[in-house]
């Protein structure tokens, strides 16, 4: 039950929080909206172009997603129902997409399939990959270890009595399918499915780089602002990208709260079968294989003098970036990142333990608001941050993009927190107030020592997520502040895939490190 | 002596009444139970007395002291949860230690040796002497209440309060930590204010029972007069309804004994 707030110091915090997400994201956002005013918006959707592109946008995003989550729905029972070994490991290798920029998982498809993709020449297509299926292909690639992991979580922790129940009344393997893992998959899929549809209906990463004449919404939006500056008609499109994000972030609200009431009776017990763990570990090879294929193509391209004519090994693609500023760009990256992963993650906390740990209704009206970035896609944002901060003293600096960036990346780390600190036994700052132990002493050594774990993977997100993003950023970086993701659009732009690709692998590389750095420290630090 | 006056105690939450001017005292050394349904309002009561909820109006005299504005930690009274609250991150010791150094009433007080020190004595007291260096998680639920009824009297409060601490435990645990309970209450002569809705359990421990039902009292009495001289229909039904079931228990019992 939530209960009517009282007038307190945490009533004020929470007044300030509100009042701090009113200018970082409802402001914004209603000043990108309000310039649709300015603009005839029967006009710009009715062009045939806008049409097409929204067409198109649909379609592929609609078969991407279909793909991206029967192979993840394949994956996650291979995994989670088999008795293959070593699923840390895979989970881990199934997940490594996840720590490069959508347009890197693009240039590696260019690469194996693309006019001279060395697959392409190797099979002798012509033409490449660009396109409808290019677009599919790379957005496979891009969304399908997150929807993986959603549907792994929801395998792992379903409750295997009714099982027991349903094997003892003696149902086939097929009537418990459609009895029991289909209804219970039923809501959670729900929410795979939209996830990985926004995901890809809002990226212009692999598009930009695959999709030749084939454009998307995003790619349009993208090209209107950042090329012909044209606010309004990127409010338009952008207002048109809201509509999926939303709908996905209700159902997944709808569909969290069931998700947490639920009671895990007994763990499932996965019963002893060679053929089917066999056949677990082929699909689990094919799919780290087809993960690896393009990693691995431009790990390699980054250091070939130049593809395809020239095929010697060279530092000189490595070199013409350093040139060009990726060591000063990816001193910007870890700056931002390192920066969003400490101001972001106490920002999460600070929130999630005033609406975790108090619930009141003003509580709950910042819970909303704390996740409203779900529901933004970060092109969007980015536009929306351009058109509110731009005659603003912190427009063009590096605290915009820590901003734009908290903000863009916030709520999944936000809900991490609120998640655990809603687990933490609800009476410790009861027993800590009456025995004259501060609230804030009660925090420091024993909430957050607590959550430590959780604390560790918030940080790793939104350090992962700045030094990939080319999403918000895109509109709010110039020379200064540019981050060394954004080097990867411009070197596409000028055609040097070979130092695109470097870049690629520097981003992959430090994300690896940082994410085995916390790993190593989660594993020190959790009781 | 009284040690606790309580006077016409009133609270609502949105605008429901869940206590109507509840007064009664406690007197010192008593172990009092509070006994009613889900709802009745005795956990409101406890957490108006140790001062994590304030009352709508009336007022809280104890030794004399009118504390009804006081925070909770200058009430000097401790209290233990049913989810024992303890501090996971932290040893058994530790736990105990933790709260003698940070403690209000205590701070200064002690050393970190002579904190150690203490608190292995309380833990000695309630059996955990074995266990001093395990985490929380790694007790049964009847040890951890143990360590946090330690930790409460490490701190010496003048009025201990119980909600509901043995709810999650089985019947074994809950009869062996019964009557430690009431061996350490006899040790200590500390008051004890208990909030249950399982009348054995009251009867087993209790000086006196507080019998309430939607936020009023019906009776404050001892067990025996409770039984013998019920106030009211309430009281006589609610006392009658716990026998019914007793009888019945024993009757079928005894019926499936006579079957075997």
């Amino acid at each position: 039950m939530r209960i009517r707030e009282k007038w307190s110091p945490s009533t004020a915090l929470k007044i300030l929080l509100c009042i701090f997400w009113l200018f970082a994201i409802i402001l914004p956002l209603i000043r990108m909206l309000s310039t649709m005013a300015t603009v005839d918006v029967r006009a710009v959707i009715t062009a045939r172009k806008f049409s097409k592109a929204l067409r198109q946008s649909l379609t592929v995003s609609f078969t991407a997603t279909v793909i991206a989550v029967a192979l993840s729905g394949l994956l996650s029972w291979a995994v989670a129902r088999t008795n293959i070994r070593h699923k840390t490991i895979l989970n881990t290798l199934i997940t490594v997409p996840m720590l490069i920029p959508s347009i890197s998982h693009g240039m590696g498809l260019v690469i194996i399939l693309g006019a001279n993709g060395w697959l392409s020449r190797f099979l002798g297509l012509e033409g490449g990959i660009y396109g409808f299926w290019g677009i599919v292909i790379g957005s496979v690639m891009y969304s399908f270890p997150v929807a993986y992991l959603m549907l792994y979580d929801v395998l792992r922790y379903e409750d295997g009595a009714p099982y027991e129940a349903a094997e003892v009344m003696g149902l086939t393997a097929q009537n418990r399918f459609f009895a029991i893992t289909l209804p219970y998959l039923r809501k959670p899929m729900i929410s795979v499915v939209f996830a990985t549809f926004t995901m890809i209906v809002t990226d212009y990463g692999v598009p930009l780089m695959v999709g030749g004449k084939y454009m998307t919404l995003p790619v349009m939006m993208y090209q209107d602002v950042i090329g012909m500056l044209d606010f309004g008609k990127g409010s338009v499109i952008g207002m048109i990208l809201l509509i999926p994000a939303l709908i996905a972030c209700i159902l997944d609200m709808a569909n969290r709260d069931k998700g947490n009431a639920a009671f895990v009776a007994r763990p499932y017990l996965i019963k002893k079968s060679a053929v089917r763990d066999n056949i677990a570990r082929g699909i689990c090879i094919f799919v780290i294989v087809l993960v690896f294929l393009p990693i691995a193509s431009f790990s390699i391209l980054g250091f070939i003098a130049k593809y395809p004519t020239d095929m010697t090994l060279s530092l000189k693609n490595a070199a013409q970036a350093i040139h060009m500023g990726a060591i000063r760009y990816l001193k910007n990256s870890l700056i931002i990142a390192l920066v969003v992963s400490f101001l972001g993650t106490a920002l999460a906390i600070f929130n999630a333990y005033m609406t975790a740990r108090s619930r009141t209704r003003l509580s709950y009206v910042l819970h909303l608001m704390s996740i409203t970035s779900l529901a933004i896609p970060g092109i969007v944002l980015g536009l929306a941050y351009v058109m509110f901060f731009k005659s603003t003293p912190i427009y063009g600096t590096f605290a915009m993009l820590f901003l734009v960036n908290s903000m863009h990346f916030f709520a999944s780390p936000y809900l991490m927190a609120y998640n655990t600190f809603g687990k933490i036994n609800d009476n410790l700052e009861n027993v800590g107030a009456a025995m004259g132990i501060g609230r804030w002493t009660i925090i420091r050594d024993v909430i957050l020592p607590q959550a430590m774990g959780t604390i560790l993977e918030m940080m790793s997100y939104f350090f992962i997520n700045c030094m990939m993003t080319i999403s918000a950023v895109s509109f709010l970086a110039n020379v200064r502040n540019k981050p060394l993701a954004l080097m990867i659009t411009q070197f596409e732009g000028q055609m040097q895939l070979e130092c695109a690709a470097f870049v690629s692998m520097l981003i992959l590389s430090v994300n690896v490190v940082m994410k085995y750095i916390l790993f190593v420290m989660k594993k020190r630090t959790t009781f | 002596m009284d040690k606790l006056i309580i006077k016409n105690l009133t609270k609502s939450f949105d605008g429901t009444g869940v206590l109507h001017n509840v007064s009664f005292t406690v007197r010192d050394g008593e172990f009092l139970s509070i006994l009613g349904p889900s709802g009745c309002g005795k956990t409101t009561i406890l957490r108006i007395l140790i001062g994590l909820e304030s009352a709508d109006s009336g007022e809280i005299i104890k030794d004399g002291v009118n504390i009804t504005t006081l925070p909770a930690a200058k009430r000097k009274m401790g209290i233990v949860f049913q989810n024992y609250a303890l501090f996971e991150n932290m040893t058994v010791l530790r736990n105990v230690e933790y709260a003698l150094l940070k403690s209000a009433g205590t701070k200064g007080e002690y050393s970190r040796k002579k904190a150690a020190a203490k608190a292995k004595e309380m833990l000695e007291l309630v059996g955990l002497s074995e266990h001093l260096d395990k985490k929380p998680r790694q007790l049964s639920g009847g040890q951890q209440q143990r360590v946090a009824i330690a930790r409460t009297l490490a701190l010496n409060p003048d009025v201990i309060l119980f909600d509901e601490p043995m709810s999650a435990l089985d019947v074994d645990t809950r009869l062996s930590l019964r009557a430690e309970l009431k061996e350490l209450q006899k040790r200590f002569g500390t008051t004890m204010i208990y909030i249950t809705h399982d009348q054995e359990e009251a009867y087993a421990l209790s000086d006196r029972i507080m019998v309430m039902d939607a936020g009023v009292i019906h009776q404050l009495d001892t067990p025996h007069n409770l039984i013998d001289r019920p106030a009211d229909d309430y009281v006589r039904n609610f006392v009658i309804r716990n026998i019914n079931i007793k009888i019945n228990s024993l009757i079928q019992f005894a019926r499936l004994e006579d079957n075997k």
